[in-house]
């Protein structure tokens, strides 16, 4: 493959160097780190000039550096005159923000009670703000007390458009939060899912998956879910979260799992409350083993503690997100490789081929 | 007739001056809470009414750089999607100011894209204090207020250095040379050059002094002092040379890395900063710092501004 440059940033630079094993060549080389007033410093030390560059940078870990550092970068290739500038997001930063979409991050207090407590005998893990503060405003915009409700701001539209300030061409990101998404931009955006990676991981690590059930812990991911369980042909369940606020008794589960293992489904991994949540009601419920898919395992605050905690036997995230760190602090914890799909996706677009084969049937990879 | 008042809007950078540049214009600072989600997102919630108000973001480029400029960005896009009439940023130090030139291959201009940014983000308005070149301000299509500290630094050294009409001003390179005349002119005194000589790579450069300073307290003036290498070298050329005391006063005191530890060991009597720039707990482990403050002239500008005054009257008088 000649006249194309492969650059990644510093938030996951171990999965660009698989994408670059995968595609036979060589990751270039780029010099990032910051100067001693924290300013981001970038030097591409390779030229740029009339190549097609595809710059990898995920939105994990320190967040803005890693934003600033991937609009610096898209700069540098813009003056270096670089032919076209694509850039592959395997988590793009500030999804979740693109609409009023934080009621569904539940406040502390609604994770399910044995995890809880147990939880609030250990002091806070590492974080960078006292989380006193975030759970008040918090709490403040919900019930909306002063009478004015609180104006929340939604960073989605922004980062696309800084984006497209900054220079790219194209955008590639993998399984978007809000698919709908694609349209803040005024450039083409490929969209590309986890999903046959995933249906590949059933298949071969789950021992008795054609008894399992597909579970979606909310209802915003029924149809990703649905889709999963087609394929595979199986039955499916959801939670219906929304519920459980106001009855304490109300189970939130619908369909049936008794006896049967479950399979939750859902595309992030964060705080874990969500799953901490479903894994709960489900052992409730009488399923009997528990396995938690996502496709961005961030792994948050208490996270991982939930994690080992909960009724749940394993968890299995693709690595969008770096995972050895998270792996080494929970056992359960599983790794679902995705650069064979990233490496494909840049192979495709860069020959000019097409990339719908990819998403008709799950190939072999 | 209800006309639209000042909001002023603070993000984390540099609350102290937020808060003195509020009490100058007589408002309280608005009601904002910005912190990070758990996955370090930045989180900005804006607790009162802008709609069809003249909002205001102080947020200077310092510190922890990168996260300060999102949560600037992420507020100005937040006032816009709530439709204030008009978002100005407020930036005492502007952020990447220092990369504003491609000088090697496939560099950056971070200055641009910076630019860039805060007009996609939603500004409508930029007010920035001394930047690095003033050609920045063509980096803009929004209009752009680079308000001078050289008034301020004027007053300071009027009233606090002993014997300063038999001082010199001196530039501690060649880049500065116009920030220090005008200041020359201005106190009618005289004016000397500190050059670096490179012989050879990899050789320590001479600093070269091009002026006379024997027997003068010599007054190194600046825009930026960040791991104040050059200065330590300068004050120590000039006092080699003659000079009986040297104090430096600069704009932006960045003073990043091992800069304390420079001043503290150099021959330098006083360093002078502005507070564009928090720096109370540096001043704790370096009792040589001392403080400029331009809050007021930030206050004044914006003040100005929103009353539709002419500002240049700023550039020439110190706001009291």
């Amino acid at each position: 493959m000649k006249n194309i440059v492969v650059l990644t940033g510093s938030s996951h630079p171990k999965l660009a160097q698989r994408i670059c094993d995968n595609l036979g060549i060589e990751l270039s080389e780029c010099k990032l780190g910051k100067f001693s007033n924290q300013e981001t410093s970038v030097e591409i030390k390779k030229s740029v000039r009339e190549k097609h560059v595809y710059i990898i940078q995920s939105g994990c870990g320190r967040v803005n550096d890693n934003v600033i550092e991937l609009f610096i970068l898209v700069q540098a290739c813009l003056m270096g005159s670089a032919k076209r500038v694509t850039v592959v997001t395997p988590l793009f930063p500030y999804s979740r923000q693109s609409e009023k979409s934080q009621k569904k991050r539940l406040p502390q207090h609604q994770i399910g009670s044995e995890i809880m407590s147990s939880l609030t005998q250990q002091t806070d893990g590492p974080s960078s703000l006292p989380q006193g503060t975030f759970a008040q405003s918090f709490m403040g915009m919900s019930t909306g007390e002063g009478g004015y409700r609180q104006w929340c701001a939604r960073a989605g539209t922004l980062v696309a458009n800084l984006l497209q300030a900054a220079g790219a061409d194209h955008l590639i990101a993998m399984d978007l939060h809000d698919p709908q998404y694609q349209g803040f931009f005024e450039i083409p955006v490929d969209l590309i899912y986890a999903e046959p990676c995933i249906i590949q991981w059933i298949r071969t690590e789950i021992p008795n998956w054609r008894q399992a059930v597909i579970v979606s812990p909310d209802a915003g991911g029924a149809k990703r879910a649905t889709s999963v369980c087609n394929k595979l042909n199986l039955d499916f369940a959801l939670i219906h979260k929304e519920d459980l606020a106001n009855t304490k008794e109300s189970m939130g589960l619908v369909g049936e799992v008794a006896g049967r293992p479950v399979i939750v489904l859902d595309d992030m991994i964060d705080s874990g409350s969500t799953v901490g949540l479903a894994s709960e009601i489900l052992k409730r419920h009488g399923a009997t083993e528990i396995y938690a898919i996502a496709v961005h395992g961030v792994f948050s605050g208490p996270a991982l503690q939930i994690i080992n905690k909960s009724p749940i036997t394993q968890v299995a995230c693709t690595n969008t997100v770096p995972q050895e760190e998270f792996r080494k602090l929970c056992p359960k914890l599983a790794t679902i490789d995705i650069s064979s799909m990233l490496a494909e996706i840049i192979r495709r677009t860069f020959n000019g081929e097409s990339v719908s084969q990819l998403f008709v049937h799950d190939e072999q990879f | 007739m209800s006309s639209n008042s000042i909001r002023i809007l603070a993000g984390n950078s540099h609350p102290a001056l937020a808060k003195l540049i509020a009490k100058r214009l007589g408002t309280d600072l608005a009601n904002v809470t910005v912190s990070k989600y758990s996955n370090q997102e930045t989180a900005v919630t804006i607790g009162e009414s802008v709609r069809d108000e003249d909002v205001f973001i102080i947020q200077s480029g310092c510190g922890e750089i990168n996260d300060h400029l999102m949560e600037l960005l992420i507020m100005i896009n937040a006032c816009k999607t709530a439709s204030a009439r008009r978002i100005t940023a407020v930036l005492p130090c502007f952020p990447y100011a220092r990369q504003d030139k491609k000088d090697k291959s496939r560099a950056p201009i971070s200055a641009k894209l910076v630019a860039n940014m805060l007009s996609v983000a939603g500004a409508d308005h930029v007010i920035t204090m001394d930047l690095h070149a003033s050609q920045i301000q063509g980096f803009f299509d929004c209009p752009v207020d680079n308000l001078y500290g050289e008034p301020s630094v004027l007053r300071y050294i009027r009233e606090n250095i002993p014997d300063w009409k038999n001082a010199i001003i001196v530039s501690p390179d060649a880049g500065g040379a116009k920030r220090a005349t005008s200041i020359a002119d201005h106190l009618d005194l005289d004016f000397a050059l500190i050059h670096k000589e490179r012989k050879k790579a990899n050789e320590v450069s001479r600093m070269v002094l091009v002026g006379d300073v024997k027997d003068k307290v010599a007054i190194l003036v600046d825009d930026m002092a960040d791991t104040c290498g050059t200065l330590g070298l300068a004050a120590k050329t000039l006092m080699e040379n003659g000079a009986s005391a040297v104090y430096a006063i600069v704009i932006h005191g960045v003073l990043s890395g091992k800069a304390l530890k420079v001043i503290n060991d150099s021959v330098l009597t006083r360093v002078v900063v502005t507070n564009t720039i928090p720096h109370a707990e540096k001043k704790k482990l370096c009792p040589k710092l001392d403080t400029i403050d331009v809050s007021a002239v930030l206050a004044e500008a914006i003040r100005r501004t929103h009353n539709g005054e002419s500002v240049s009257y700023l550039f020439q008088h110190a706001a009291i």
